[in-house]
């Protein structure tokens, strides 16, 4: 899953290169006029990073962007509805370093020592996005929660303390105002959340059937997003989770469903360059058992950059790097949001030649646009066909467009 | 209108008085809706759309209320606030901004502005990173903004708390409802976080603004989020605030609004006499008139219309003058005394609206048409025949003797006085006071003909007899005067010329009546405001002895301009107690209390208490003993009487621990608020409230004598950056009196314009006098009278009408200010003032009064001079 939340990032970036973003508490007691420390620095995703398991599961508090990503198309079996879904937590560092502000939470009865740190300013604050697509309704929901969590009503599981005993482990990976994302006893993970307008429920159950796959050059421990150091994120993913569980919408009754979601986390802290306005991203759970996951960074200039690059995973588990010379993209169809008037290319020829793939990818419905106080942007339920090998290939996945209404690029300076 | 061409001078002049009576009645009410709507809509702006708030005393709420909150049957929103003031010492003296600390994440429903454009809700564009991770990140107004010349990125050096900080102005704010939003563009906002983190108030809320699922139902939402909070939190409306305060303000703004009526009512004189005038004027016009078969209502009707032309002339002339006083002097001033006495506001924008001129229309025009009505019917009734005949005797007929029937209904109107004041001070309610000003007025304006009368035989008497010294007086302005007039030598019977003065002045009395009691009414509203002033100055002067008695006073800049709503800082504190200077120390802390549905000022105190509260009904040693008692307050003498409490009764108070019955242990004698003040010891209220703040602090030195080196010590060792105002006891005292001198600024302008209308009023009756004598001079010129002579009968009439006047409006004075003082001044505003008399003024101002008519005199003498003797005589 990709980061369109570098979006937001650069503006900061820019701030700090100027000095201008201010380390914050760097001295417990001084007051916003004291002189300013150097700016502390958010952690760059560099080459080397070594993957480790669950620590990596739970938030990464040094890096600016983080995100916990589901899609998935589930079924009905009794009333034979198919569904599409996304639920999201993201966080998004306000400035590194910062301590949290547990002294926040003594109340003033300390009378000689009142706390000097608010507890509403947080390290970072935590959104979380739910979008429903009713594929045979032809409708598509979506709803955002935003929050400080600055009464911890919203957070991440943090890293355990170097040393510490893991006992006391939070269950949960992200929460956010009653939407969650929880680790079970017996190791699958619970999907909750549930929205009121538009109405919207989801609790879903999802098992791991594939190891997890580390996107990147082999070895690197980096997903690139630009050329130079650092403009790259740390990215690993559940390729095929078996999904079930219960699924309402609209004034549907909630129904038993069932079906395949993929599951990203992703974490980095550099935006996009200058001569980048976007990208196009794509995955795919394959009939055969195979999945595939492809992004395209798009320049300014129509071009598609190099360090674009794909992950195929076969059967048994086995990653394959692409790079942006394995691949080709060409947009057959493109559909015009009547709420923002971007154009999205909703229709693509994909080619593989190393691995003798061709095969369109299609939105399962047009209007899957997301128009979020934050941000704008196209995720939606696709289905896949084409050939392997000359054999017929199909499958379902999920695609994202980024970068396609005009905001997007006066965001990256 | 031929009427008003041919007279110009005149037809101005009457135009002047309807306008100034009308511009001082609209300037003051404009200042007093400015202040108001200020007020309102920055509670509106700060509320958003909020149904509900909780809201507590300045010590706030605990912030894990939100969660409370929010989580309540039928509440759909809930977002934190933490509001707190900035000043501004670069920008000048008094700027300040008022900050709102919002959780952008959860404000957005209930915002009335946006940022950088955006509303919060729709923040695509906003930097969230600067926003929530800049400690100084701050967003101003468009106005402000521009107002100070500041641009994105600049950084605002700001005092808070007694410390200096710098922030940025990194956004702008627009304000995205107009109405409310023009005039309040001191309100800037920061994330939340760091608003708790700047001001102080980490852990705590300002309060927690609420959307509900059914707003219809606000008031049982209310009453059942009440039980979920502690009983120091209360949940109501927002704009229960602005009813505070506008009760709180209501007494004040009532009192400048009565005070400027007093104008009008004397412009309402003036119109009378000019009216009168014409109808004297005119009579063989009128006459004609009548003769040609006009109909008496047609005839009135000509009158009363020539009345509204120089009404709605004036009154247009008023709305324009009043709307200029407003913005450039009385609103201003306005503000500044409402928030050096009760609450902060600013005005930027007057609350001109077509509903307040519209009233300032018909008000104008309607007292201009009722000063009019009975010249105007006297007008009608002229006889024809009467009218026609030709000789002097025709212009006396409208003459009237002093009438003893109105002796008899002034002396009732005094009776009726008397009575709204016992039933004002008694039983209220409190604007029956003014029942008892307007009727003194009344009173002694019923009085005017007989003192005109009675004054003018006493001049002709003297005259006639001894020349006495009255007389040599004003023989001596007549000669001073004459050379002014006529070259000729003068050397003539003084003495005939001022009898002449006399009777003629008593002869007039229809005239002359009206404007003594015009100047009158001008004179005792000068007199008996003075003398307030001078009362409540004295009464003052007393009690601050005993008020003030440490050698130093320290507390943070911001609050000279925020009242008191900047914290002195803990560590400083600390210092000061340990400093070996000092042998004692006092804080005081201030905080909202509400009693009954008001919200009242209570103020910790910690200390020595050396001063000596004076008590009312004495026993000060053992009240104030009894202030060291568990659960036990004093409460001003305000207070007392506002919520007619006590010694020995209770008073419910809200603490964060509950609701306690607080004993008063004494009434003292407070000259500070109006509104009352309720004093607890500190350890009481540190029992109750978990809030160890202090607002200023009171130092007593074990060496007096090192006044000025401990002073200079303290301010180069806190002061650096003028964070702190540090008063000595002498420069407190005067700080004091510079306030007090302040708040009565406004009246002081009210004065002066009553003055002017009434001088005004003397050179109208007597340009008017001398028209239509103009044959009687003619007659006295062709027996010998010479041009000098002639100014002078004019003149000497001129200063028999400021003497008499002033007799009058002295005394007249005198009984308003018994009024003014002890009646309206303890109904409204509860203050015992004792009541003494600036004798020096009262002695000074007969002799100005009479300067000033000598001089209102100067021009219509000279014209009276220059009656050609020939055309005057021609009709004898």
């Amino acid at each position: 899953m990709l980061l369109w939340r570098w979006l937001m990032v650069a503006v900061c970036v820019v701030a700090a290169v100027d000095g201008q973003c201010d380390p914050l508490h760097a001295d417990s007691t001084a007051s916003p006029a004291a002189p300013l420390a150097p700016p502390a620095q958010w952690q760059q995703a560099l080459p080397g990073w070594h993957y480790t398991f669950p620590a990596d599961h739970a938030a990464h508090r040094d890096f600016k962007t983080e995100w916990w990503y589901f899609t998935g198309q589930v079924k009905a079996p009794t009333t034979g509805r198919s569904y599409g879904f996304e639920l999201t937590f993201f966080r998004q560092g306000v400035h590194p370093m910062m301590p949290v502000t547990s002294a926040a939470a003594t109340s003033l009865a300390a009378e000689d020592a009142p706390p000097t740190h608010s507890r509403f300013t947080q390290p970072d604050f935590k959104f979380a996005h739910l979008a429903i697509t009713d594929l045979d309704g032809r409708r598509f929901y979506f709803t955002q929660r935003l929050s400080r969590g600055a009464f911890g009503e919203a957070g991440f599981r943090a890293q355990p303390a170097p040393g510490g005993t893991t006992t006391a482990e939070e269950p949960r990976l992200a929460w956010l105002e009653g939407w969650e994302l929880r680790e079970m006893d017996d190791g699958a993970w619970q999907l909750h959340a549930r929205s009121a307008d538009p109405p919207m429920a989801l609790d879903l159950r999802v098992r791991l059937r594939k190891p997890l796959v580390v996107h990147g050059v082999p070895g690197s421990g980096i997903s690139e997003k630009a050329a130079g150091e650092g403009n790259a994120s740390h990215y690993y993913s559940f390729t095929r989770l078996e999904t079930q569980g219960t699924l309402a919408v609209a004034n549907q009754p909630p129904a038993v469903v069932q079906g395949l979601s993929w599951f990203d986390h992703e974490w980095a802290s550099n935006a996009l360059t200058p001569e980048q306005i976007g990208w196009d991203w794509f995955c795919v759970q394959f009939d055969d058992g195979t999945e595939l996951m492809l992004y395209a960074m798009r320049r300014r200039d129509g071009g598609i950059d190099p360090v674009s690059s794909g992950t195929l995973v076969a059967a048994d588990g086995t990653a394959t790097h692409l790079r942006r010379e394995d691949f080709t993209l060409a947009s057959l169809r493109s559909w015009r949001s009547p709420n923002t008037g971007a154009n999205y290319p909703v229709e693509w020829q994909v080619k593989i030649p190393s691995q003798q793939m061709e095969f369109t990818v299609r939105a399962q419905l047009d209007a899957q646009e997301l128009v979020l106080p934050l941000i704008t942007y196209w995720e939606g339920a696709t289905t896949v066909a084409g050939t392997r090998a000359g054999q017929p290939l199909a499958g379902l996945g999920y695609m994202e467009l980024t970068g396609y209404r005009d905001a997007l690029t006066k965001l990256t300076k | 209108m031929r009427h008003a061409r041919r007279h110009k001078l005149l037809a101005a002049l009457n135009v002047l008085s309807v306008a100034l009576g009308v511009a001082v009645f609209l300037a003051i009410q404009l200042g007093n809706r400015s202040a108001n709507e200020s007020f309102a809509q920055s509670i509106d702006l700060v509320a958003g759309k909020a149904n509900l708030e909780a809201r507590s005393s300045n010590a706030g709420l605990d912030e894990w209320l939100l969660l409370k909150l929010r989580a309540a049957p039928g509440v759909r929103a809930a977002t934190p606030l933490v509001e707190g003031y900035l000043t501004l010492p670069d920008l000048g003296p008094g700027e300040y901004l008022q900050v709102l600390g919002l959780d952008i994440f959860t404000n957005a429903p209930f915002a009335t502005f946006s940022v950088g454009g955006q509303s919060l809700a729709d923040a695509h564009n906003l930097d969230l990173d600067a926003w929530l991770g800049e400690p100084d990140a701050l967003a101003v107004t468009d106005e402000f903004a521009r107002e100070h010349g500041l641009k994105i990125g600049d950084t605002l050096r700001a005092q808070v708390n007694g410390r200096d900080v710098r922030l940025t102005v990194r956004f702008l704010l627009r304000l995205k409802d107009t109405a409310a939003g023009r005039g309040n563009s001191r309100l800037a906002a920061m994330d939340i976080g760091w608003a708790q983190e700047l001001f102080g108030r980490v852990g705590r809320l300002s309060s927690v603004q609420l959307l509900l699922d059914r707003p219809a139902e606000a008031d049982k939402v209310a009453s059942d989020l009440q039980k979920l909070v502690p009983t120091d939190v209360t949940v109501s409306a927002p704009g229960q605030r602005t009813a505070q305060v506008q009760r709180m303000l209501g007494g004040f703004e009532l009192n400048l609004g009565a005070l400027s009526l007093i104008s009008l009512l004397v412009g309402m004189f003036l119109i009378y006499n000019t009216i009168a005038a014409s109808v004297v004027r005119r009579r063989v016009e009128t006459g004609i008139l009548r003769a040609l078969g006009a109909t008496r209502l047609e005839v009135q009707c000509l009158f009363l219309g020539e009345a509204l032309l120089f009404g709605a002339v004036g009154v247009v002339a008023g709305i324009f003058g009043g709307t200029l006083l407003a913005r450039y002097l009385l609103g201003r001033e306005i503000a500044r005394v409402i928030s050096s006495l009760y609450t902060l506001v600013n005005v930027d924008r007057l609350a001109l609206s077509p509903l307040l001129v519209g009233a300032a229309f018909f008000f104008g025009l309607g007292s201009v048409l009722t000063a009019a009505w009975l010249p105007a019917r006297e007008g009608a009734r002229v006889d024809p025949v009467a009218a026609l005949s030709l000789g002097l005797g025709a212009t006396r007929a409208s003459s009237r003797r002093a009438s003893p029937r109105w002796l008899a209904l002034g002396a009732l109107a005094l009776v009726l006085a008397a009575i709204c004041s016992v039933v004002a001070l008694r039983t209220g309610p409190a604007w029956l006071s003014f029942g008892a000003a307007f009727f003194v007025l009344l009173g002694f304006a019923f009085f005017a003909p007989f003192v005109t009368t009675a004054g003018a035989k006493l001049a002709e008497n003297l005259t006639q007899r001894h020349g006495g010294a009255e007389g040599e007086k004003f023989s001596k302005c007549a000669n001073f005067f004459a050379p002014f007039f006529s070259s000729a030598p003068l050397r003539l019977c003084v003495r005939f010329l001022l009898q002449l003065a006399a009777q003629n002045l008593a002869r007039s009395l229809h005239r002359t009546a009206v404007i003594v009691a015009a100047l009158m009414a001008a004179i005792a509203m000068t007199v008996s405001i003075s003398t307030m002033i001078f009362s409540f100055r004295h009464t003052v002067e007393v009690w601050i002895e005993r008020a003030i008695v440490a050698d130093l006073f320290l507390a943070p800049r911001a609050n000279e301009t925020l009242g008191n709503g900047a914290f002195f800082p803990a560590e400083i504190l600390r210092e000061l107690r340990a400093d070996p200077d000092v042998a004692a120390l006092d804080t005081v802390r201030e905080i909202g209390v509400t009693v009954r549905g008001d919200r009242v000022s209570m103020v910790a105190v910690e200390g020595t208490n050396r001063n000596r509260l004076a008590f009312v009904g004495g026993h000060d040693r053992e009240k104030q003993a009894a202030f060291y008692h568990a659960d036990t307050v004093l409460i001003s003498e305000p207070f007392a009487r506002r919520y007619h409490v006590w010694d020995g009764d209770t008073i419910p108070l809200s603490t964060p621990r509950g609701i306690v019955d607080f004993t008063v242990g004494g009434v003292y004698y407070d000259y500070t608020r109006d509104s009352g003040i309720i004093v607890m010891d500190r350890s009481n209220f540190d029992h109750y409230w978990n809030d160890p703040r202090v607002m200023s602090v009171a130092l007593y030195l074990k060496d007096p004598t090192q006044l000025d080196r401990v002073a200079a010590d303290l301010r180069a060792r806190f002061n650096q950056k003028g964070e702190f105002l540090i008063y000595s006891n002498r420069a407190l005292r005067t700080r004091v009196f510079e306030i007090f001198s302040q708040t009565f600024r406004i009246t002081g302008v009210l004065r002066g314009i009553a003055v002017v209308v009434a001088v005004i009023g003397i050179f109208l009756t007597l340009t008017t006098l001398v028209a239509e004598r103009e044959r009687e001079i003619g007659v006295l010129r062709a027996l010998g009278a010479s041009r000098g002579q002639i100014a002078g009968l004019v003149l000497g009439e001129s200063a028999l009408i400021g003497l008499i006047s002033s007799a009058l409006g002295v005394a007249a004075g005198l009984t308003l200010s018994v009024v003014l003082t002890l009646v309206i001044n303890q109904a409204f505003f509860g203050w015992s003032i004792q009541l003494v008399f600036p004798w020096a003024t009262l002695l000074v101002t007969p002799l100005w009064i009479v300067l000033a008519a000598l001089g209102a005199g100067v021009l219509p003498a000279r014209r009276a001079a220059r009656v050609p003797i020939a055309a005057a005589v021609r009709a004898e």
